[in-house]
């Protein structure tokens, strides 16, 4: 039996490699994912254009704007001089161009006030098409006018607050992202091929054949998922790759306790592509679902906004989506150097949920053609 | 104990009755031909004989290759048993070679072994040329050859056939039954579909099954000579309004065949009743000839008497 099952592997690997479409998902997939959302989606807010409406123009609120346009969060675009119209008009016109994305507006007694020790206003206004960065573009500018305040007033605040991020103290975007990219990956990878292939057989007929062969249930299985797994973890270990020597990020767990852990989750992902292809008979069909539900597994897994944020019935539904588990395991491994002690709570719920779509995908796989 | 036993075999797909309690018996050694149009039953039969679809539940029904209940314990007789379907269903992306390799790695040849048993198939059907270029890109005819090496590596004792020569050029058909005759002489049991007649005549014995009966079985000149009645060939040309003339001549019956006319009388009645009728329908009876029906003339006899009833 093992020569049936080698046999297999094999031939499931010259199908993927001969598949010029499957070489191009497998190769491209992952190079294209990780510099798109590893460059382009950023969570960092940088460069934010902001208009200036000053109708101060005093020592003081030159002071304040150069403060404001100092660091790299902010470029100051638009330094308007008070002008016969009226400037919210002006503003709309601005945003809804997608010209700038703030405005700092500060009134004509600001530096009277300032001055005669008076409470005074300032004026902020954000475009909230893009409700996340607006506010972290307020709280930005929040803390430059608070700290150009207390420089310009000498008053301290009586409780002085000392923050430090750990395990990513520049908050940059892209630590956050490739760990959830390698948990996509593998899920896609691995749920894709294998409903795809499985069903493949069962389109072109050579299923059949195969079982009037004397190999049985169990190895036809294990030859495939074999060779999907070990895809899927060659795509999981590119990405890695490309993330730790191309982008930078940090890797400070075990890699032997990421790679043992992934092979658990694998339970789960080859489990539901098995699932698939028992539910299908097209190839389009099988594709579709592993898509679908992929896209379903991302999206409510932690890995682009956090699952506390989602409402309860959502977060609910998340313990059953196991990328959820597996994105968390990643993280921690690569950014905390957590070991299983501390990811235990992650582990066990994989594993049950791994072990039981794998079953009933399992089972209904052996029923015979009918 | 005949190798194949099949008693009563039943199969329904909802309100269509495929197969109506069918029975047939094979010895070892023979060559049997399952014969039949489209929808008769064939491929239905073959594949609960391979085990691939259930029979419909019937306490009388069974099923034996070798003497083992092919419903209980198909895993033992597996390695018996070669099956070759209706449609190609090897792998298309492979090479020749590789699906070989492949098979034969499920049957547990590997190595020297092997290598033989691979020579020896590549002698039998020609296919060493074409090892390397993928099955996806062979004609019609190798694919065919191809399916039926890679059923033959294991040595099986039963050749489960499934219309093996459908849409196969003439040259390669006449190559594939040289193969199967080879294989008879050397002690391997075959039952094939097939629809054509041509072939069934080089078999020890065919089946007649319409509508999922079994109308008769048969060796094939046994068959022939089942037919009732007499045939004659006119070599004319058999335009429409020829045939309706003859048709129209009672106790005579007309067909074309070919580039000419079939005439069908009953048993006891000769042609040269007719000769004044056929003088006035326009033909010359010394023209025409007596012969030998065919099993085709039979089987096609057989459909028409079960269609009347």
């Amino acid at each position: 039996m093992f020569r049936a099952y080698t046999g297999l592997v094999k031939k499931e690997f010259l199908q993927v490699l001969r598949d010029k479409n499957m070489l191009r998902i497998i190769f491209a997939v992952p190079i294209i994912q990780l510099m798109v959302l590893g460059y382009a989606v950023t969570t960092d807010v940088k460069d934010i254009d902001l208009d200036v409406y000053d109708f101060n123009q005093s020592q003081y609120s030159r002071e304040l704007v150069d403060a404001a346009g100092a660091g790299e969060y902010f470029t100051v675009t638009h330094d308007l001089q008070p002008t016969s119209q009226h400037p919210v008009y002006d503003l709309h016109t601005r945003f809804q161009a997608g010209a700038s994305e703030m405005a700092l507006i500060i009134p004509e007694n600001f530096s009277r006030d300032l001055t005669s020790n008076e409470n005074t206003t300032i004026g902020l206004v954000a475009d909230g098409s893009n409700a996340s960065s607006a506010a972290t573009a307020l709280g930005y500018m929040s803390q430059i006018v608070r700290q150009y305040a207390m420089d310009k007033t000498g008053v301290k605040l009586p409780i002085e607050i000392r923050r430090r991020v750990l395990y990513n103290p520049e908050g940059e975007s892209v630590y956050f992202m490739v760990p959830g990219i390698v948990a996509t990956l593998l899920t896609m990878i691995t749920i894709m091929l294998t409903s795809m292939a499985i069903v493949r057989e069962k389109e072109m007929g050579t299923l059949e054949q195969l079982l009037v062969t004397p190999i049985t249930g169990s190895s036809l299985l294990a030859g495939k998922l074999s060779a999907f797994a070990v895809l899927g973890i060659f795509e999981m270990s590119f990405a890695l790759a490309v993330g730790v020597l191309w982008f930078g990020i940090p890797f400070v767990g075990s890699p032997l306790l990421l790679f043992g852990l992934s092979a658990v989750y694998l339970i789960a992902t080859l489990g539901i592509g098995l699932f698939f292809s028992t539910i299908t008979s097209t190839q389009q069909q099988a594709m579709f679902f592993a898509w679908f539900f992929s896209i379903f597994a991302i999206l409510t897994s932690g890995f682009l906004t956090p699952i506390s944020n989602m409402p309860d019935w959502i977060q609910y539904l998340t313990y059953i989506n196991p990328m959820r588990y597996f994105v968390s395991i990643v993280r921690g491994i690569m950014m905390r150097g957590a070991g299983i002690p501390e990811l235990i709570g992650d582990i066990y719920p994989m594993l049950i949920f791994g072990v039981a779509i794998f079953t009933i995908a399992a089972l209904r796989f052996q029923k015979r053609v009918s | 104990m005949s190798f194949l036993e099949a008693h009563h075999v039943s199969k329904s797909y909802g309100d269509v009755r495929a197969l109506e309690r069918f029975s047939v018996t094979i010895e070892k050694g023979e060559i049997v031909a399952l014969l039949g149009p489209d929808g008769a039953g064939k491929t239905s039969f073959m594949r609960i004989l391979c085990d691939l679809i259930d029979a419909d539940a019937d306490a009388e029904m069974s099923l034996k290759i070798d003497g083992v209940d092919v419903r209980k314990d198909f895993a033992k007789v597996k390695p018996l048993v070669g099956y070759m379907p209706q449609t190609f269903s090897l792998y298309p992306d492979l090479s020749i070679e590789e699906n070989m390799t492949f098979y034969a790695g499920i049957y547990g040849f590997t190595g020297a072994a092997y290598r033989q048993k691979r020579d020896q198939m590549y002698a039998f059907s020609n296919l060493g040329p074409f090892a390397k270029r993928r099955a996806g890109a062979l004609s019609g005819g190798m694919k065919q050859k191809l399916a039926l090496s890679c059923a033959l590596l294991h040595d099986p004792k039963l050749l489960i056939l499934d219309e093996p020569t459908t849409g196969v050029d003439p040259l390669s058909r006449r190559q594939f039954w040289e193969m199967l005759l080879e294989l008879r002489a050397s002690g391997v049991t075959i039952l094939v579909a097939t629809p054509y007649m041509d072939e069934v005549e080089r078999t020890d014995r065919a089946v007649c099954i319409f509508g999922g009966r079994k109308l008769t079985e048969a060796s094939p000149k046994e068959l022939a000579r089942q037919f009732e009645g007499r045939i004659y060939y006119l070599p004319q040309s058999p335009s429409r309004e020829l045939i309706e003339r003859l048709d129209a001549i009672d106790g005579l019956e007309a067909r074309r065949f070919g580039s000419g006319v079939h005439l069908y009388t009953d048993e006891r009645t000769e042609i040269t009743v007719f000769d004044g009728s056929l003088r006035n329908a326009g033909v010359d009876p010394a023209q025409i000839e007596p012969i030998e029906p065919s099993v085709e003339d039979r089987f096609i006899q057989l459909m028409e008497q079960e269609t009347v009833q």
